[in-house]
C-alpha cells in the first residue's frame, strides 16, 4: 500500500467516525426534543441528508456531477404511490419496488451518459430531470398531475418515524464507507481523478461508473419513497430543480468528497432553513450566498474547515493527494 | 394556411430564442462552461425594464437600454467576481474547473431568483409595451405590435452582433481567445479583459430579450427558467461555443417547437426541447455545426 493510499485509508476512517458520532447524536435526540413539529423538522433534515450522500457519492466520490437527485427522489416517491394508487400494493412492496426501480433507470441513464463530463453531464442530468418533472406533472390520468398522490403512512408515531430514518441513514453510511474502503471506493476515486489513467491500469471504468450512478439513484430513490410515506403526500413539487440546488448547497457547505460533510451540511442547511423562516424567506438567498462564498474560497467545505490542521500535519507534504 | 402560421411565428420566436442563446454560446465558446445563471441575465433585463417603466413613469423606449445596462453590468460583475478563479490556476483545485462552474453558477441563480423574490415580490408584474397595438392579421399569421416590434429588433441586435465580431478589434479578440487563451494573450490581447467583455455582452443580449419579451410573458422572479432551458437547447444544438450555430439552432428549434405543439402534443412541449438536448448530446455533442469537443 502506497503512502497516498494509506493516508486516503486513514482519512476515510476519521471521517466514518465522525459520521458515526453525528448519527449517535441523532439518535440521543429525541430524549431532549419531544415536540412532534421539532421531530418532523429532523426527520426531514435527515431526507436531505440521504440526498446529499447520494448525490455526494456521484460528484463527490466518481466526479460525475449529476444535477437529477432531487428527480430520482421524486421518482422514487411515485413508484411508490402509483403502486398503492394503481394497483393497491402494500408498502413491503412499494418501497423495496422504488429502490429497484431507481436503481436500474440510474444504471440506465448512467450507461447512457458514461462518456460525457462536465458541463455536457450537468446539461443531459438536467434535462433529464425536468423532463420526468413535466412528464409527472403532466400525466393526470396517471398520476393526478399536480395534485399529487396520497401515499399510506408507515407508522402513526414521529419518533418511529425518526429511527427508521436514522437506521436506514446509518445502514447507507456504513454501505459506503465499506464501498469507498474496498475496490470499488478506490476505482471510483482513481476515475474521478484521472479517468484516462485510470482506464489504462485496466479499471473497467464503464462498470464502476455505471455502479456510482446505480447506487446514487437508488439512495435518492429509497430517501424519496420514506419521505412520501412520511409526508403522505407525493407530489412533482419534489423534484424542483430548487430541490437539487438545495442538496448541492448542502453538499458544498459541509464538504464535498466525504461522508461527515454531506451529513453534517444537510442538518445545518435545513435547521437553518427552518430556523431563519422566522425572519421571512430569506433562506434560499443565504444558503445560495454561503454556497458561493464556499465554492471560491473553502472548497473543502466545513469537514475540510474542521480538519485542515490536522491533516496537514499529517500528511507531512503529501504531495498529488487531493484534498 | 396553420402551416404557414406556424412558420411564422417559430421563426419570430426563433429570433427571442436566438438573442436569448447568443450570450451563451459566447460564454461557453471562451471559458468552455456553461452558464447555469443565463436565465437571471434575462430575469434581471425583464425586470429592470418593467420597473423603471411602471414605479419610476420611465417611457419604455429609454428602459429599453437601460435594462440592457443593468445587464451589460449585471455580466462585468459576475466575470470578475466569481469566473477569475476558472483561468487562474484551478487546476490544483478539488472542485475541479467544470464543478466549480456549475456551483458557483447554479448558486447564483438560485441566489437573483430568490433575492428578486424577496425584494420585488414574487408576483408577476404586467410589463408596458413598446407599441400598444391589438392583434391583426398579416394574410394568414397573427401577430402584435410588440411582437413585431421585439422581432426586428432582435434581428436587427443579431446582425449588429455578427458584425461587431466579424468587423471590430474587439470582436476579433473575442473571437482569438475563444480559439486559443494562451497563444492570443502571446500576441498581445488582454485575455481577461476580453473575458469581461463577452460577460457584459452575454448579460446584456439575454437582458435584453428580457426586456423585449417582458409585455408578452409578464415576469415573475422564476422566469429565467424557460429561455435558460432554451438557451441551452439551442447552445447544443448548435454546436457547444458556436455563435452563428446558435442562431441557426434558435430559428431551427422555434420552428420544431411551434409544430410539435400544434401535431404532438402541448402539454409535452417543454419538454421536447430537452428530449432534443439529450439525444444531441448523446449522439452528436459537437452539434449541428460545431467541431467535435466532446472532450474537455
Amino acid at each position: 500500500m502506497t503512502g497516498a493510499a494509506n493516508l486516503w485509508a486513514n482519512r476515510l476512517r476519521t471521517d466514518f467516525r465522525a459520521a458515526l458520532a453525528v448519527v449517535v447524536l441523532l439518535a440521543l435526540l429525541p430524549a431532549v426534543v419531544t415536540s412532534p413539529y421539532s421531530l418532523g423538522i429532523l426527520i426531514v433534515s435527515i431526507y436531505f441528508a440521504m440526498l446529499a450522500l447520494g448525490w455526494n457519492l456521484l460528484a463527490g466520490f466518481t466526479g460525475q456531477f449529476s444535477l437529477a437527485p432531487a428527480a430520482f427522489a421524486m421518482l422514487g416517491a411515485y413508484t411508490t404511490a402509483l403502486l398503492d394508487y394503481h394497483l393497491k400494493a402494500p408498502l413491503a412492496i412499494g418501497i423495496p419496488a422504488a429502490v429497484i426501480g431507481t436503481a436500474l433507470l440510474g444504471l440506465l441513464l448512467g450507461r447512457v451518459v458514461l462518456r460525457l463530463k462536465g458541463p455536457y453531464l450537468a446539461l443531459t442530468t438536467l434535462s433529464f430531470a425536468e423532463i420526468a418533472r413535466v412528464v409527472v406533472g403532466n400525466s393526470y390520468e396517471f398520476t393526478r398531475g399536480d395534485q399529487g398522490l396520497n401515499v399510506p403512512t408507515l407508522f402513526e408515531s414521529r419518533v418511529g418515524y425518526y429511527y427508521l430514518f436514522l437506521a436506514v441513514l446509518l445502514a447507507m453510511l456504513a454501505g459506503l464507507y465499506r464501498l469507498l474502503r474496498g475496490r470499488a471506493g478506490r476505482f471510483w476515486l482513481a476515475i474521478r481523478d484521472d479517468e484516462t489513467g485510470a482506464e489504462s491500469r485496466g479499471i473497467d471504468v464503464v462498470r464502476y461508473k455505471a455502479l456510482a450512478f446505480a447506487l446514487s439513484c437508488a439512495i435518492c430513490g429509497l430517501a424519496g419513497s420514506l419521505y412520501g410515506t412520511f409526508s403522505q403526500l407525493v407530489s412533482p413539487e419534489l423534484g424542483l430543480l430548487m430541490q437539487t440546488g438545495l442538496v448541492i448547497s448542502m453538499v458544498v457547505i459541509g464538504g464535498i468528497g466525504t461522508l461527515t460533510g454531506p451529513l453534517v451540511g444537510a442538518l445545518l442547511v435545513y435547521l437553518a432553513s427552518e430556523w431563519m423562516r422566522g425572519f421571512g424567506n430569506i433562506q434560499m438567498i443565504v444558503f445560495a450566498a454561503v454556497v458561493i462564498v464556499f465554492a471560491r474560497f473553502f472548497r473543502t467545505g466545513l469537514w475540510g474547515l474542521a480538519t485542515r490542521p490536522r491533516r496537514e500535519a499529517a500528511a507531512g507534504g503529501a504531495a498529488g493527494v487531493k484534498p | 394556411m396553420l402551416a404557414l402560421d406556424l412558420l411564422v411565428n417559430g421563426l419570430i420566436f426563433g429570433l427571442f430564442y436566438a438573442l436569448m442563446a447568443v450570450g451563451l454560446a459566447m460564454i461557453f465558446g471562451v471559458l468552455k462552461v456553461v452558464n447555469f445563471a443565463h436565465g437571471e441575465f434575462y430575469m434581471v433585463g425583464a425586470y429592470t425594464y418593467v420597473l423603471l417603466a411602471l414605479k419610476l413613469d420611465i417611457s419604455p423606449w429609454a428602459a429599453l437600454p437601460l435594462a440592457a445596462v443593468a445587464g451589460a453590468g449585471l455580466g462585468w460583475l459576475v466575470e470578475r467576481t466569481l469566473m477569475r478563479p476558472l483561468y487562474s490556476g484551478y487546476a490544483s483545485w478539488s472542485l475541479m474547473k467544470d464543478e466549480y462552474a456549475v456551483v458557483v453558477t447554479f448558486g447564483l441563480s438560485l441566489l437573483l431568483i430568490n433575492v428578486v423574490d424577496k425584494v420585488v415580490g414574487p408576483y408577476p408584474f404586467r410589463g408596458p409595451a413598446l407599441i400598444e397595438t391589438s392583434r391583426f392579421s398579416l394574410g394568414p399569421v397573427m401577430l402584435n405590435g410588440q411582437k413585431l416590434i421585439a422581432a426586428g429588433l432582435s434581428l436587427a441586435l443579431l446582425v449588429g452582433l455578427a458584425l461587431f465580431i466579424k468587423r471590430s478589434l474587439w470582436g476579433r479578440q473575442i473571437q482569438a481567445v475563444a480559439q486559443n487563451r494562451l497563444g492570443a494573450s502571446l500576441a498581445g490581447i488582454d485575455a481577461t479583459r476580453t473575458t469581461s467583455l463577452i460577460f457584459a455582452i452575454s448579460g446584456l443580449l439575454a437582458a435584453l430579450s428580457g426586456a423585449l419579451l417582458a409585455p408578452l410573458i409578464n415576469p415573475a422572479p422564476d422566469v429565467g427558467a424557460f429561455p435558460a432551458v432554451k438557451s441551452y437547447v439551442i447552445v447544443v444544438l448548435g454546436g457547444m461555443g458556436s455563435i452563428w450555430g446558435a442562431m441557426a439552432a434558435a430559428l431551427l428549434l422555434g420552428v420544431l417547437e411551434a409544430f410539435f405543439a400544434v401535431y404532438v402534443s402541448y402539454d409535452y412541449r417543454d419538454a421536447f426541447g430537452l428530449l432534443i438536448l439529450i439525444l444531441v448530446l448523446l449522439f452528436r455533442p459537437q452539434g449541428l455545426m460545431g467541431e467535435k469537443g466532446r472532450e474537455v
